[in-house]
């Protein structure tokens, strides 16, 4: 989709090139799924990925890479391996069936975007700020300190899982992160960057202003290539 | 978890957040498996000083952070936004043992939150449903089951001093709750005063939970800011909240 192109170049090159984990996506590795109203109280939590002030970055990014299959990978320690609070982000990218952007709709992104917030491990506590492109996780002693430990694959597994049920997502890879020594801010300003585009796609749809100097979305539309272009093709459509 | 909801009412300056505070730790002692949640429903954020739980967030809060990103334009679906209320509600969350308490906080802005309002109404009744106990201590008078904050709740528990007026006041509390809520008990505890005020002067006031006079002891406690937790346990005033907590949860 070219509309991410850009950004979806910008986040990849900033992923370290080796993981320290990876698997191909398969059914019996979905972790146990828990309570969707369940809270995790801090006296059950061993600790909290992003948690404490620490950074936390999330997104979900539409691209048109040539699909890799479906796959979780980690950079950094795995959830066993973690004992306090530390800097977190989780970016998943999303391939889909239809690859031009014509044919893209908002409702199809947002709705192929809010398989995020509907997964509910058992022992992993999601919480996300789609206004901050944050997620921060409380993870439950009870999964960490046993004798098969919850691992990021597992809860990599489920998203997938959930995403593929949608009949327009082709594959998906999701990426877990918590290296210390990795360049969360910049992550954070590119996640906060594709919200804006996902946004930007629902305000061209909308609007009926054909006038580029007037129009509010302007400088969006100058910094990504192809929203101009879609915006008028739906235009000349609406006509 | 079948959670059992207390929501005290009452006229201003009756006792209400001593009240709560009082059946917060009995239930903590009681109960110290069960988890319980404080609501401080009151915009004088009283039950905060008496549990000495200080919150970094209160809900209004959240109202306003949320409300803010609708006004910037950002676009929030509904899924959007209950997602926000969550990712918020669990920072303002403070957890001491086995209770965790929450401040509603009070409007410092003007205008119509009333979508977000729904999602946070939403989020803590998902919230209520982790805890086995939850008390509210609601704001003085009849505002908050007006509007309905108080919707759903197990035990009514109307407070009143001697005075003829606060008993007007849970007489009408008691009526509105009536139309507007559902509750499965209430009753009433008579606080600061030597007797129950004659009831039959007053009609539909729910059945006395018990009568607490002057209690120099919780005078002290207020006075020196100090935590419900240091009220010793021959104090009228624990006594009586012991004794209305249990005949209500008897009762059931």
């Amino acid at each position: 989709m070219k509309i991410f192109a850009d950004v979806t170049k910008k986040i990849m090159s900033l992923l370290p090139e080796t993981a320290d984990k990876s698997v191909v996506y398969c059914d019996e590795l979905c972790a146990e799924s828990g309570d969707k109203n369940a809270i995790l109280f801090r006296s059950d939590t061993a600790y909290e990925l992003g948690g404490s002030g620490k950074p936390s970055v999330s997104s979900i990014v539409f691209t048109d890479l040539p699909s890799a299959g479906d796959e979780v990978v980690l950079y950094g320690p795995d959830l066993s391996q973690i004992s306090q609070d530390i800097p977190f982000a989780h970016i998943t990218f999303v391939s889909l069936k239809q690859k031009n952007d014509e044919e893209l709709t908002y409702e199809q992104l947002k709705n192929i975007g809010f398989t995020a917030f509907q997964i509910y491990p058992k022992g992993y506590h999601i919480r996300i700020s789609p206004s901050a492109s944050k997620e921060q996780v409380r993870v439950a002693k009870s999964v960490t300190e046993t004798a098969e430990p919850l691992s990021f694959m597992n809860v990599g597994c489920s998203l997938i899982h959930a995403f593929k049920e949608n009949r327009d997502v082709e594959s998906v890879r999701t990426v877990f992160i918590t290296k210390k020594d990795f360049d969360y801010r910049e992550l954070s300003l590119l996640a906060q960057k594709v919200k804006k585009i996902t946004d930007a796609v629902h305000s061209t749809l909308q609007l009926d202003e054909l006038d580029c100097a007037s129009c509010k979305m302007k400088p969006i539309c100058d910094e990504v290539d192809g929203l101009r272009e879609l915006h008028f093709k739906k235009e000349k459509e609406k006509n | 978890m079948n959670t059992k909801i207390f929501a005290f009412a009452g006229k201003g300056g009756v006792g209400k957040t001593s009240l709560s505070a009082a059946f917060i730790r009995i239930l903590s002692e009681a109960f110290p498996e069960k988890k319980i949640l404080a609501v401080d429903a009151d915009p004088a954020v009283g039950l905060s000083t008496a549990l000495q739980m200080q919150p970094v967030l209160t809900l209004d809060n959240i109202r306003l952070q949320i409300a803010e990103n609708i006004d910037k334009g950002q676009t929030t679906e509904a899924i959007e936004l209950l997602s926000e209320a969550k990712f918020h509600l669990l920072d303002s969350i403070v957890e001491k043992d086995n209770i965790s308490f929450l401040a509603i906080g009070r409007p410092e802005a003007a205008g119509c939150y009333c979508k977000v309002n729904a999602y946070l109404k939403q989020v803590i009744e998902m919230l209520c449903e982790n805890y086995d106990f939850v008390v509210i201590d609601g704001e003085a008078g009849i505002e908050q089951i007006n509007r309905r904050v108080m919707e759903n709740i197990t035990y009514l528990v109307l407070v009143s001093d001697g005075s003829k007026k606060g008993v007007q006041v849970i007489s009408t509390i008691k009526d509105v709750a009536d139309k507007l809520t559902t509750y499965e008990k209430s009753g009433v505890i008579f606080n600061r005063t030597r007797s129950a005020f004659d009831s039959d002067s007053v009609s539909g006031i729910p059945p006395v939970l018990s009568v607490i006079g002057d209690d120099d002891n919780q005078a002290e406690n207020d006075m020196q800011g100090e935590s419900v937790f240091k009220l010793s346990f021959d104090s009228p005033l624990y006594l009586g909240a012991k004794k209305a907590l249990f005949s209500l949860l008897e009762e059931s």
